[in-house]
């Protein structure tokens, strides 16, 4: 149980959110707000599986078919985006379904290798297909602003887009960990065998939080193509962005929590950014060795993230407050 | 038909090489039991530094082997001391993270000093051939298949023959017992990365007279490695080198067929069908794999 008064802040900054774009008018400011929230929902998506101690790296393979699908949709066949959304999560679970069959028998390791080898997979069938995706050179999503195209002459629609679909989805992550799913894909994070003898359909609790999963980021997919007007095969199913970068905001936030992502996408988003405008500059390359080194020293150092430096600070004001219901829970 | 000769013979002998890279995953997979996200780059730097040695030096490629390889034995070791070692008791999460986290430092580090630009050797042989009952045979391939077929008899006969050998067999059949026989099993861990290194990296070497190399093109190589070990049977060599083979052959006969550019997609579905259908490979031991999420 979250103290109230958590519950309040939470509300507050919510509130602060959305006056943002108010007071701040500079784009810059707005677009990194804008992708913080996008990588908040993108690595909350991410973790669905993870509380069943699946470790994605083919996430860019749901995010890429939903941009894809939508982006075909609407410049070839002149489909609305609102509408080629659905269509597009459709395509995103059927994504899931094909990446869900190694789940009956893989688990760990494996799984992981199977999800990196169907983005490559994906990626070669992007660049090869040219009558419908084409190819190399990539879908451009023609500037017609309206409410209809999902284009827009601000960045404002697209702060609130992505805010909204930010707290719509931890809030549904909040959801499903603390449903009968959450608590049997956390049995199967545990002990898979443990819970399987005790009856708990382990495989098909991970099928569905992947599905949840592939679902929510073929729909992040959609609005990210609409928001950058561009999408190519190496950029849509890019290993990096989409794939590694919500595992690493997971990991440094807390993976298999509901809170880690925020955290993570909230700390790493801006410093991600920061490390690719500047790091850049000086020397290709450098930001991903910092990331690789962050990746290596936050395992080796802090393996539950950093909410697992959190959580006993936030405990421990409750255990002042009443200290006999600490007991009971701990019982 | 002539067509499908050449295609078939092209795809054996690249698929050799492939053999090579995947039997040094399998030697360190079935020892040491760890899923290293980071071997591809170990064919990377190979590729490297035989380019650099060619570059600076003047050294054939092939020679160059002689630096390489024990250049990759000491790296392996290294490698198993300083990253492995340490996480070999955590959870899977923490492995695939360490690993993956070495493989992007390695890929940039060397994206930083090297450049990304596609580098390639070329030697008076490279674009040379003969020809054999008009099937044309590309002699760095030849050579390639050649070199792969004898390090992997020699490797085959160390740990058919040796002390050693037979210590780290003993480990991959069962740690624990090997460790009550008086295996110092932790030595012996050095010793399969630091050959595992070795060999994969003779890989690379060998690739390097008809292949660039590149910063990325270790994910190409950690996968593929994968697809052959696991098609072929967690620790079993000879399904190794036949599963090597078959995807060397897959890959030629995609890439003339279908399209160059969906070649690796074609055993990448390979690879998920196989997981699938038959998780323990077709010549595995199944056993002892499900600690790795095989079941």
């Amino acid at each position: 149980m979250k103290p109230k008064h958590l519950r309040t802040f939470g509300a507050a900054i919510f509130i602060l959110l959305l006056l943002v774009p108010v007071f701040f008018k500079s784009t810059f400011v707005l677009h990194i707000y804008t992708l913080i929230f996008f990588y908040i929902a993108l690595t909350a998506a991410w973790n669905i599986p993870a509380f069943g101690g699946q470790l994605s790296l083919g996430h860019a393979s749901f995010f890429g078919i939903g941009a894809y699908t939508a982006a075909i949709l609407y410049v070839k066949y002149g489909v609305s985006p609102w509408f080629g959304l659905l269509i597009a999560v459709g395509v995103s679970l059927l994504g899931g379904v094909i990446l869900s069959l190694p789940l009956i028998r893989l688990r760990g390791p494996f799984f992981t290798l199977a999800s990196i080898a169907f983005t490559e997979v994906l990626r070669m069938v992007a660049i090869d297909w040219r009558s419908m995706t084409n190819g190399s050179v990539g879908i451009n999503i023609p500037f017609k602003p309206g409410f209809k195209n999902m284009t827009f002459t601000s960045g404002e629609p697209f702060y609130y887009l992505f805010l909204a679909t930010a707290v719509i989805v931890v809030l549904l992550t909040y959801r499903i960990r603390n449903s009968a799913l959450g608590f049997h894909l956390r049995a199967a994070a545990s002990d898979d065998e443990a819970a399987r003898a005790l009856g708990v359909n382990t495989s098909l609790a991970q099928f569905l939080a992947l599905m949840w999963s592939a679902g929510l980021t073929g729909v992040l997919g959609v609005f990210y193509v609409f928001y950058n007007y561009v999408m190519e095969p190496n950029t849509a199913f890019s290993l990096d962005l989409f794939s590694l970068q919500p595992a690493l905001n997971g990991i440094i936030g807390g993976m298999g929590t509901v809170w880690g992502p925020v955290i993570g996408a909230v700390l790493m988003t801006p410093l991600g950014e920061f490390l690719r405008f500047y790091l850049s500059t000086i020397q290709q390359g450098l930001h991903y060795v910092v990331y690789g080194l962050v990746l290596i020293l936050t395992v080796k150092f802090i393996p539950g993230g950093i909410l697992s430096i959190l959580e006993p600070l936030i405990s421990r004001k409750k255990k002042d407050r009443d200290k006999p219901k600490e007991k009971e829970e701990r019982s | 038909m002539d067509l499908y000769i050449q295609v078939l013979v092209s795809g054996l002998l690249l698929g050799g090489v492939y053999a090579l890279i995947s039997i040094g995953l399998n030697l360190i997979f079935g020892v040491v039991r760890i899923i290293n996200f980071a071997h591809g780059e170990m064919v990377m730097l190979s590729m490297y530094l035989t380019f650099w040695l060619h570059h600076l030096y003047g050294m054939d490629p092939y020679l160059a082997a002689i630096v390489v390889l024990p250049v990759m034995f000491l790296f392996g070791v290294a490698f198993q001391r300083v990253v492995v070692q340490p996480i070999l008791t955590t959870s899977a999460t923490m492995k695939i993270f360490t690993t993956v986290g070495v493989s992007l430092l390695l890929q940039n580090l060397v994206l930083i000093f090297w450049k990304g630009d596609f580098r390639t050797v070329q030697t008076s042989y490279s674009m040379s051939a003969f020809e054999v009952f008009e099937i044309i045979v590309s002699i760095p391939r030849f050579v390639a298949f050649v070199a792969a077929l004898l390090s992997i008899i020699i490797l085959y006969a160390f740990l058919k023959f040796t002390f050693a050998g037979k210590a780290l067999r003993a480990i991959v059949e069962d740690n624990a017992v090997a460790r009550l026989m008086g295996v110092n099993v932790e030595r012996h861990y050095l010793l399969a990365f630091g050959l595992g290194c070795a060999f994969s990296g003779l890989g690379g070497v060998l690739l390097m007279p008809f292949n660039a190399v590149y910063p990325t093109v270790g994910v190409t190589y950690t996968l593929l490695a994968f697809v052959v070990v696991v098609l072929g049977g967690l620790g079993s060599m000879s399904g190794t080198f036949l599963a090597g083979l078959f995807i060397g052959v897959v890959e030629a006969f995609g890439g003339t067929f279908v399209s160059p550019a969906l070649k690796e997609a074609i055993y990448f579905g390979i690879f998920i069908l196989v997981l699938l259908v038959r998780p323990q490979g077709l010549f595995g031991m199944g056993r002892g794999t499900e600690e790795v999420g095989l079941k």
